[in-house]
């Protein structure tokens, strides 16, 4: 089988080098002996119905307004994907936008697509830099570069925050999982600073059609996962967590 | 409060610090800007032809140096502030290395290179007739957060402009901005650009930020100046009917658009005293831009050729204009990247190895390699050893090694090669 990897709103929702989450999904599934293919969703466009992952990144808010009703048109369609099993991986304003609502900092209220679990206030305040996170899966490490209070409506957080602010001022929990909907305000990008979440990812949606994730068959995994390992670590010591 | 104070301290200070042997820094100008809060207005605002403000993204440094010389050329003389010396502190700085005790610059007219945040601040106090705006691009997110701020940054700069605002058609968020201005200014709006087949031949266009608060999307405004023909470091600027042929500065699409910034705002101020040979003239002498295209001596290695990692736009551009595959690479990268996220919007696809990684973010970059199969040979976060391990490789057959690095590791490399710390910050 072939893996469809589908990055919604690419040019808008993309602004901080999102794409590297679908690259790092593909590449994987490549070192895996797999194949993937990676789709994208432009405002307008048909959403493809046959999809194996949905990944959605970040951007400014007039990008989050820009695909705001083209979201409220395919939120149907995502929703069933979700039900369907396929995972989800959103990040920062991707995230805000899957939930079930957005108020903006003028008091404007975006409805969400229903995806996740989380509800957004935007608020004036920039919240900027390392984060380090302590999850199920292990510690997480990215940067955050955002300004919501999260709250969660269902599911549960993704982690622990060890450094930095994730979901409120309270500094305790960051993004949100939901089964295999995962939301995230760790950037760098997560899932190339944190190859065991993307190796959970493909792992689900490989699930869902029956399938187990193979042993890779390239060394560049291992090579590239100790890289990202010292990469990791040269954050966690930066703050001592 | 007479300037005196201000400019005796100043002085003091600055040559204290000669005197220890440090570079030429910030600090003189910060104090001179605590004793005299008007110390800017005081002495910059009282020359003739007034201030031009250079602002954007990208190429502020590029585009005041050329300016300058293109003022020069027509025989002014040019007060203007070092390479990336774009903070109140950097331009109070070179002001005292040139006014007289009693505040005066001995200059016709000042050309600033201006930091877009600061830029809302110092316009205030320089009160500029002329304001160029350059771009604005996915730049320091973990700073400015979204373009749009950057779009109202400028907006205020441009608004400050009492007799000229000149633009780049190109840019949407600029094109925007001048619709916004007309009416709302009293100053004229004009613009210059390229010829929309040389921007559709770019690799990567001209990679400013898509405004995706865009209503409708009207044509293109007209531009007095146009980059009509690009080869290599060669550049033809159609100027009203007369066509000026420039060499650049180093090779790139970007460039050649500075030149045309560069000779509009020339034109608009200058009038009827402006000569397009001479734009042609002054472009000749310019020296290659710091930290771009800059060959660095190494003894009797091969030289040292630098390209910065600024941001997601110069770095692309400056990627793309490499005329082949370099055959040694060194990259680094530290904490003044913050956020390195935006390597994965790069296209690397130029490099076909990494012959050593360095910096603090080192491993983040074997990351990024390894996932566009670029093979990596070593990392090595420190940068000193990083640094003699690649001067150590053999000569190359083009005689240069090629180091891919932030603004911060570059200042350091420089430093290890021997090269004395320059004033200022290259903000590029
Ligand atoms: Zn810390």
């Amino acid at each position: 089988m072939s893996l469809k990897l589908l990055q919604l709103y690419p040019a808008e929702l993309g602004i901080n080098g999102d794409g590297g989450n679908t690259l790092v999904l593909a590449k994987r599934a490549e070192w895996y002996g797999l194949r993937a293919e990676r789709l994208a969703h432009e405002v307008g466009a048909e959403l493809p119905a046959d999809v194996d992952v949905v990944l959605v990144g970040t951007g400014p808010v007039s990008a989050q307004r820009a695909v705001h009703a083209d979201l409220l048109r395919i939120a149907g369609a995502l929703r069933d994907l979700a039900a369907a099993g396929v995972p989800f991986l959103a990040v920062s304003g991707g995230m805000q936008l899957l939930g079930g609502s957005v108020r903006l900092p003028d008091g404007e209220q975006l409805e969400g697509a229903g995806v996740l679990p989380v509800t957004t206030v935007l608020g004036d305040k920039r919240i900027v830099g390392d984060i380090i996170v302590e999850s199920q899966l292990g510690t997480l490490v990215g940067y955050e570069n955002h300004s919501d209070t999260l709250e969660l409506t269902g599911g549960v957080p993704l982690g622990t925050v060890k450094h930095g602010r994730g979901n409120d001022d309270t500094g305790t929990a960051e993004g949100v999982r939901s089964g295999h909907l995962f939301g995230t305000h760790l950037q760098g990008p997560v899932l190339a600073q944190n190859p065991v979440l993307a190796d959970r990812i493909l792992e689900l949606a490989l699930r869902r059609v029956g399938d187990d994730l193979p042993e890779s068959i390239d060394d560049a995994l291992s090579v590239n996962d100790e890289r990202a390992a010292r990469a990791r670590r040269v954050i966690r010591e930066k703050h001592r967590v | 409060m007479p300037v005196l104070p201000a400019v005796l301290l100043g002085r003091a200070v600055r040559l204290a610090a000669r005197v220890r042997g440090g570079g030429a820094s910030a600090m003189p100008g910060y104090l001179a800007l605590r004793v005299e809060p008007r110390f800017l207005e005081k002495t910059i605002s009282r020359i003739p032809l007034g201030v031009v403000a250079v602002s954007g993204s990208n190429g502020k440094s590029t585009t005041t140096n050329m300016l300058t010389a293109i003022f020069r050329e027509h025989g002014l003389k040019v007060f203007t502030n070092p390479s990336g010396a774009n903070l109140p502190q950097g331009i109070a700085s070179a002001v005292l290395s040139e006014v007289s005790l009693n505040g005066a610059l001995d200059a016709d007219i000042a050309i600033l290179e201006i930091d877009e945040a600061y830029g809302v601040k110092l316009s205030g106090l320089l009160k500029p007739r002329t304001v160029l705006l350059l771009n604005i691009q996915i730049d320091q997110l973990n700073r400015f957060y979204e373009p749009d701020r950057v779009a109202g940054m400028l907006h205020t700069i441009a608004s400050s402009a009492s007799e000229a605002v000149v633009l780049n058609r190109d840019d949407d968020y600029l094109a925007a901005l001048g619709r916004e201005l007309y009416g709302g200014t009293d100053a004229s709006i004009s613009w210059f650009g390229a010829r929309p087949e040389l921007i559709a031949a770019a690799p990567h266009g001209i990679a400013s930020a898509t405004r995706f608060s865009a209503g409708e999307r009207s044509a293109p405004p007209e531009a007095s100046v146009t980059v009509t023909a690009l080869d290599g470091p060669r550049a033809d600027l159609a100027i009203g009917d007369d066509t000026a042929s420039v060499t650049l500065p180093s090779r790139g699409l970007h460039y050649a658009i500075d030149a045309a910034a560069a000779a509009e705002t020339a034109r608009v101020v200058l009038g009827d005293r402006f000569r397009p040979e001479l734009v042609t003239r002054a472009l000749a002498s310019m020296k290659t831009v710091y930290g771009r295209g800059e060959l660095l001596k190494t003894g009797d290695g091969d030289d040292v050729e630098i390209i910065m990692m600024k941001n997601p736009a110069s770095m692309q551009m400056n990627l793309d204009s490499l005329e082949e595959t370099p055959e040694q690479v060194f990259l680094a990268i530290d904490e003044g990247t913050p956020d390195p996220s935006w390597i994965y919007d790069t296209d690397f696809s130029v490099l076909d190895h990494a012959d050593v990684v360095s910096g603090s973010k080192g491993w983040q970059l074997a990351v990024r390699l390894g996932y566009s199969d670029i093979p990596v040979g070593t990392v090595e976060p420190d940068l000193r050893k990083a640094v003699q391990r690649f001067l150590a490789l053999p000569r190359t057959k083009s005689g240069r090694k090629t180091m891919i690095v932030n603004y911060e590791q570059m200042m350091l490399i420089r430093r290890l090669l021997g090269y004395s710390d320059l004033e200022g910050r290259d903000g590029e």
